[in-house]
């Protein structure tokens, strides 16, 4: 299997190639075209109670689209989000996403959901996150650009900007600034990253365009 | 007429540079900035045609009083900036006397000469996942832009080549297209997610855009204060 | 790769995910500051303290009241070591830095996003000029000596002007204050209210710049992406 990330950081989509036997599991509407040697077909994705957890709370929906070739073939993949693409290579670790961040990953790899705490969902960033674990390719996207950081202590970040981090990284909510400034400086709650571990976040929010359409409409 | 695309994929604009007495038909809303020595003259006729109505074009304005802008260059050495409404790519198109099947909302600009039909109805009766959706038909020859929401990919179809409808951009019309369900079962394209396809066939260019409006709407509009 | 890339700055910075999702992160040494557009700060070290206040006092926030900003303006410091704070605008779109040096730019509302001690940054009423119905041109002037930050909806792109240039004022993110200009309707082109796609209207109005002056344009405007989105809005009555 060959997959290309193209037009980065603005509207990221896969080009693949796949070999004959090949197969790439996507999300649901993430096809944009393929050539006609590819089949796709829908299975149910992972465990029953996984899957409706999933459909409540994270947004994912319970079927995943199987992608695969008897002689080998193209597909273009792509996410509803205008933004970038990146990709990570799992070696029996695991990652954590937001839920929506993921676009796609080879057979070999696990999906299933997290518990994030409550202290996520107050700081906007939902109850449940996504857990990726077990071997192979994972692709997941964002609004924005994607950017990361290494982080030995601690780091905050805006909410509505975190994307995906390492098990080893704790979350917890607080105020941005004292409480006149969190509240009149418009970045109200932020989220509190403790390392070590590397956090991914995206330049942009959906809240964020949200709220400045909203001051407008 | 020489041009110029610039910032792609997402916030892509063309610079066009238009000498004396040369014209350019753009979509309303097309212009961002140009040099002083070009005239616009806002009209519902194509320029230099037989002077009728652009056929079809109520439709492409839901039967709204339209307009289009007609733009010339009076003095020597003139620049206009062209852009659509929508983040998204801009690619350029030479038609040689041919015919390019275009998505409606995909049209930018074309030389005057081009004859626009906004009233063709090659897809008969199927519905689509954009509901607004319609297809110009832009036939003759000369220079054309077309604009996408994504970036822009080209696909030399050879054989066959299935894109879901909501990333078509526009097709040579040498090419025999089908719509359809995209999985094996019916069951299993409604619940994958996946909603019609088109099956291309022949020979000829194609244009896709890497993402669709109605996804990206869909997303962010629940998260917006009601009306 | 504009003039203003080049120009030198009083704070350490980068700007990366351009042209169209500009992220702009700023290196600040102990004790340094710098002042930026409420909810545009996306990420930190957690010793950049952050204050939301009124700076310049109530005069010269009255002024930019008018310019279209709001009246707070937040104040990161970096305390008790070097900071760092990450700043993202609302919308897609670029990031672009310019230090005055002594100069005046004028700044269209939205397009300001953050700058550094010594810049002034006030609004000016254009009076008749920009009292249009639709976007008219009200802008923010910021003049003295310091680093500015200014962002755009889609890409921006810099002209250098020389002889006249026509802009669309819903385009236009910041000029140098070289520059003459006066907003008019373009002759020959027609403005319906009715057209479905300006329900927000706006459009039609141009600005005529002449004289010799550096004008950055943005490639989009906001109120064809407003008339867009607006069927997707949730209705009172769903529920």
């Amino acid at each position: 299997m060959e997959a290309e990330i193209a037009d980065k950081p603005s509207f990221a989509h896969i080009h693949v190639k796949l070999d004959p036997g090949d197969s790439i599991i996507a999300e649901a509407d993430a096809m944009a075209s393929m050539s006609s040697d590819i089949e796709m077909s829908t299975r149910w994705n992972g465990g029953f109670f996984s899957a409706i957890l999933r459909r409540i709370f994270g947004g994912e929906s319970l079927f995943v689209n199987e992608f695969t070739t008897k002689t080998g073939g193209t597909l273009v993949i792509t996410q509803a989000l205008p933004g970038d693409m990146d990709v990570f290579e799992l070696d029996g670790n695991t990652m954590f996403l937001q839920p929506g961040a993921y676009i796609a990953c080879e057979p070999t790899v696990n999906l299933g959901m997290g518990w994030a705490g409550f202290a996520s969902l107050i700081g906007g960033e939902g109850l449940f996150r996504l857990k990726v674990s077990g071997h192979g390719k994972v692709w997941f996207g964002a609004y924005g650009g994607i950017f990361s950081r290494d982080i030995d202590d601690e780091y905050v970040i805006d909410t509505g900007h975190l994307v995906g981090y390492d098990p080893s990284i704790s979350i917890k909510v607080g105020m941005s600034g004292g409480i006149f400034s969190s509240f009149f400086s418009g970045e109200g709650l932020v989220t509190r990253v403790k390392g070590p571990g590397k956090v991914y976040m995206q330049s942009r929010s959906i809240s964020g365009l949200a709220a400045w359409t909203n001051a407008r409409m | 007429m020489q041009h110029e695309i610039q910032a792609r994929p997402a916030a892509t604009v063309v610079k066009v540079d238009l000498d004396q007495g040369e014209s350019l038909t753009c979509e309303v809303g097309a212009m961002i900035a140009m040099s002083s020595g070009m005239t616009v003259e806002t009209t519902s006729r194509q320029k230099g045609g037989k002077g009728g109505l652009m056929k079809g074009l109520k439709r492409m304005f839901s039967g709204e009083n339209f307009f289009l802008n007609h733009f010339t260059a009076q003095q020597p050495n003139q620049t206009i900036y062209l852009g659509p409404t929508l983040m998204g790519d801009v690619i350029y198109h030479p038609l040689d006397n041919a015919t390019l099947i275009v998505q409606g909302a995909s049209w930018l600009a074309s030389d005057p000469g081009i004859e626009v039909d906004a009233s063709w109805q090659g897809f008969g009766k199927a519905l689509f996942s954009g509901e607004n959706m319609f297809w110009v038909k832009c036939s003759g020859t000369g220079d054309m832009f077309l604009n996408s929401f994504g970036a822009i990919y080209e696909v030399m179809v050879d054989g066959s080549y299935t894109v879901d409808t909501g990333h078509i951009v526009a097709f040579e019309d040498t090419l025999q297209f089908k719509i359809g369900k995209a999985g094996k079962s019916l069951i299993g394209s409604f619940l994958g997610g996946e909603g019609l396809v088109c099956k291309f066939e022949g020979q000829g260019k194609l244009y896709c855009q890497s993402h669709n409006p109605p996804s990206f709407g869909k997303l962010l509009g629940p998260q917006l204060r009601p009306r | 790769m504009s003039t203003a890339d080049q120009m030198q700055s009083d704070v350490q910075f980068e700007i990366t995910q351009r042209p169209d999702f500009g992220l702009l992160s700023v290196q600040l040494a102990d004790g340094q500051q710098i002042f930026a557009e409420p909810a545009s700060m996306a990420s930190m070290t957690p010793n950049a303290h952050m204050k939301a206040g009124m700076k310049g006092g109530f005069k010269k926030t009255l002024g930019r009241m008018l310019g279209g900003e709001s009246l707070i303006i937040n104040t990161f410091t970096a305390m008790q070591g070097a900071a760092e704070v990450t700043f993202a605008p609302g919308t897609p779109g670029d990031v672009l830095h310019y230090h005055l040096d002594q100069n005046t730019l004028l700044l269209q509302r939205g397009s300001f996003l953050a700058y550094t001690d010594g810049v002034e940054l006030t609004g000016k009423w254009q009076g008749a000029k920009g009292f249009f119905s639709g976007e008219g041109l009200v802008l923010l002037k910021a003049s003295g000596s310091g680093d500015l930050f200014f962002n755009s909806y889609g890409a921006i792109l810099e002209v250098d002007v020389t002889d006249d240039f026509i802009v669309d004022t819903s385009y236009i993110v910041a000029f140098e204050d070289t520059l003459d200009y006066r907003v008019t309707v373009l002759e020959g082109m027609k403005v319906s209210s009715k057209i479905k796609s300006f329900f927000f209207g706006g459009e039609g109005l141009v600005c005529k710049f002449s004289g010799q002056g550096k004008i950055w344009i943005q490639t989009r405007a906001v109120n064809p992406y407003l008339s867009w989105i607006y069927p997707f809005r949730p209705t009172k009555n769903n529920n």
